[in-house]
């Protein structure tokens, strides 16, 4: 048997080859033509803006003037950030804002999912109450909580003051310079509780029974399961939550924007809202970009190390 | 005696289950305190809402603010803002996203597994990170304080890719061959079997657009100036700071601006968890 294939006889093998890889050449023209859209503003308004932060971060573009000079500076706005006590003041309450708020997250998250795991009456409409506040408007919340911990009259100072704290010990929440920073903090784990919760619960879903049955007819406890089964079956979910809630509570700034815009004094001035002021405020653009780099490398050592950490508890 | 053993052990069961619901539906009824409380004083004159913060039912309901939120010369704008940037987002995204989407979950091409780390390579990165270099390129393309600022940027959306790549996967691919032995090409595989079979990935994703967009606020912040171009966040923070001390008409603006999203959610909740459960969509 022959098949005819460009002029030429050919065997019957060779033909089915030639067939097979004229249809994958199609399949990666089909490819290409699918890809190459999304491909295209892809890498203007993702990749570009990456390298572009990158560049703008050595030149020295920090003036009002547009069309100005932009010369290369190397690592000077780098060294100018690391000699700016108010720059370094705002990563360090980054940290601690991250600190209170990753901590709180990941607990209560896990503490809700293993409520929710259980057979509940009203499940449904708990459920609903608690995700809530996932999807409401940012700014709607920063509205509301305002108002909610006003320290003169709102609702939770008075409450607290009928329950019989003087009014001197009434805390100021969002106006105090000490606590606004965790306020704000709480405030994102309430307004981002559902996200947790939902992984973790999927996660617990996700335990084989039959552990806990033969953990049970071995006699062990609640506790012991806990330990022993849960807490480790769950561990790469937990991971995987930790290195994402890190990385996102280092970039915020909505939350911040919509419940104190940086105040009392610097109190919650996080550096998102910083590298935000010195680009837009006082158009430093290089030096906010080199600001924005650090940011970033610092997001890296922090997951490198939490990765490198893995292997002392996460269970595969 | 075993029969009434087993029983009494039910009994401490359901009493168990029945404690345990109450202390989840308490949790739940403390979660959304803030709303009931910005309810209850969107209908107060707002005289009273620091004079009886805790009377959440009103004597008389006040409608005046609501009224006012209406006739609000910006107000109703923002709204409508909103809502036409996700109604122009929404195809565009939907259209080249699945796109892409199907050629990595089903075709061969070389470079494929490069191409997705690198697509998957951005995602660690936040968008905010890069809002300085975004505003200064915008700038140039003559973006800056048009609502397409905030429309084509979201059309490339890496979170979706990855997404609704994986959920094609799970398409079998024996339904696929047939429609090719059938003649079908690939843009009408895609377009007659796989996308048709997404139903619920595609559901996922228009909830989860219009949630965003809805709640953005970073993005109409830096790059929309005009007030009458603002979205529904911006817009009410702007309308926070001019009603200062109104507190009770800000309730009003804030009620009107969490209820699209909030309504949107509770009726397609299954299609929410299974998407954040699934593939870890973050907010």
């Amino acid at each position: 048997m022959h098949a005819v294939h460009g002029g030429q006889v050919v065997p019957a093998v060779y033909a089915h080859a030639a067939r097979r890889s004229a249809a994958v050449a199609q399949e990666a023209r089909v490819a290409l033509a699918f890809i190459a859209p999304f491909f295209l503003g892809f890498f203007v308004f993702n990749l570009l803006p990456l390298l572009y932060s990158a560049y703008l971060s050595l030149v020295n573009f920090n003036s009002f003037s547009e069309a100005g000079p932009r010369d290369f500076i190397g690592l000077r706005n780098y060294l100018r950030a690391f000699a700016d006590r108010l720059a370094m003041a705002s990563y360090a309450r980054t940290f601690l804002f991250s600190l209170v708020y990753v901590v709180g997250i990941i607990v209560l998250g896990f503490v809700t999912a293993l409520l929710l795991d259980r057979r509940l009456f009203l499940r449904t409409a708990s459920r609903t109450m608690i995700y809530m506040p996932y999807v409401a408007n940012v700014i709607a919340i920063g509205i509301v909580w305002s108002i909610v911990l006003n320290p003169f009259g709102g609702p939770i100072n008075t409450l607290l003051k009928l329950l019989g704290i003087p009014e001197p010990a009434l805390p100021q929440w969002l106006t105090g310079v000490r606590s606004a920073l965790p306020t704000v903090a709480g405030i994102k784990v309430w307004q981002n509780l559902a996200f947790q919760t939902i992984v973790f619960l999927a996660a617990l879903q996700d335990v084989p029974r039959e552990l806990y049955e033969c953990a049970q007819i071995d006699g062990a406890g609640w506790w012991r399961r806990m330990v022993r089964i849960t807490l480790p079956m769950i561990s790469p979910t937990t991971f995987f939550l930790v290195v994402i809630t890190v990385i996102g509570s280092f970039n915020s700034f909505s939350i911040v924007k919509a419940l104190t815009d940086g105040g009392p004094g610097h109190s919650t001035r996080i550096i998102t809202v910083f590298i935000y002021e010195q680009a837009m405020r006082y158009s430093y653009y290089s030096y906010a970009n080199a600001l924005a780099c650090l940011l970033f490398v610092f997001i890296l050592i922090v997951t490198l190390i939490q990765w490198k950490a893995q292997k002392a508890w996460v269970h595969t | 005696m075993g029969a009434h053993l087993i029983s009494s052990r039910r009994a401490r069961d359901t009493a168990v289950q029945a404690l345990l619901s109450l202390l989840v539906f308490a949790v739940g009824l403390f979660m959304i305190t803030p709303f009931v409380f910005m309810l209850s004083s969107a209908f107060k004159p707002n005289g009273l809402v620091f004079v009886e913060p805790l009377r959440i039912i009103p004597q008389h309901l006040f409608l005046d603010n609501f009224k006012r939120i209406f006739a609000d010369p910006l107000y109703p704008v923002w709204y409508w803002n909103s809502i036409r940037v996700t109604l122009i987002t929404l195809p565009l995204r939907a259209l080249l996203v699945s796109l892409a989407a199907y050629a990595f979950a089903r075709l061969r091409f070389r470079g494929k597994d490069f191409l997705f780390l690198v697509f998957m390579a951005t995602m660690m990165i936040t968008p905010e990170a890069t809002i300085i270099p975004r505003f200064l390129m915008y700038k140039a393309f003559r973006l800056v304080d048009t609502q397409w600022a905030i429309v084509i940027p979201a059309v490339f959306d890496v979170l979706f890719l990855f997404m609704l790549r994986q959920f094609f996967a799970t398409i079998p691919r024996e339904l696929s061959e047939a429609a090719f032995l059938d003649g079908y090409g690939h843009l009408r595989i895609y377009a007659r079997v796989v996308l048709p079979l997404s139903k619920p990935a595609m559901v996922t994703m228009v909830l989860f657009t219009f949630i965003w967009i809805w709640n953005d606020y970073v993005n109409p912040f830096v790059f929309i100036n005009s007030m009458n171009k603002q979205l529904i966040t911006t817009g009410l923070q702007f309308f926070q700071a001019r009603e200062g001390a109104n507190y009770a008409l800000q309730m009003a603006g804030a009620t009107f601006g969490v209820i699209p999203t909030i309504v949107l959610f509770t009726v397609t909740q299954r299609y929410f968890v299974q998407g954040v459960a699934t593939s870890g969509i973050k907010g």
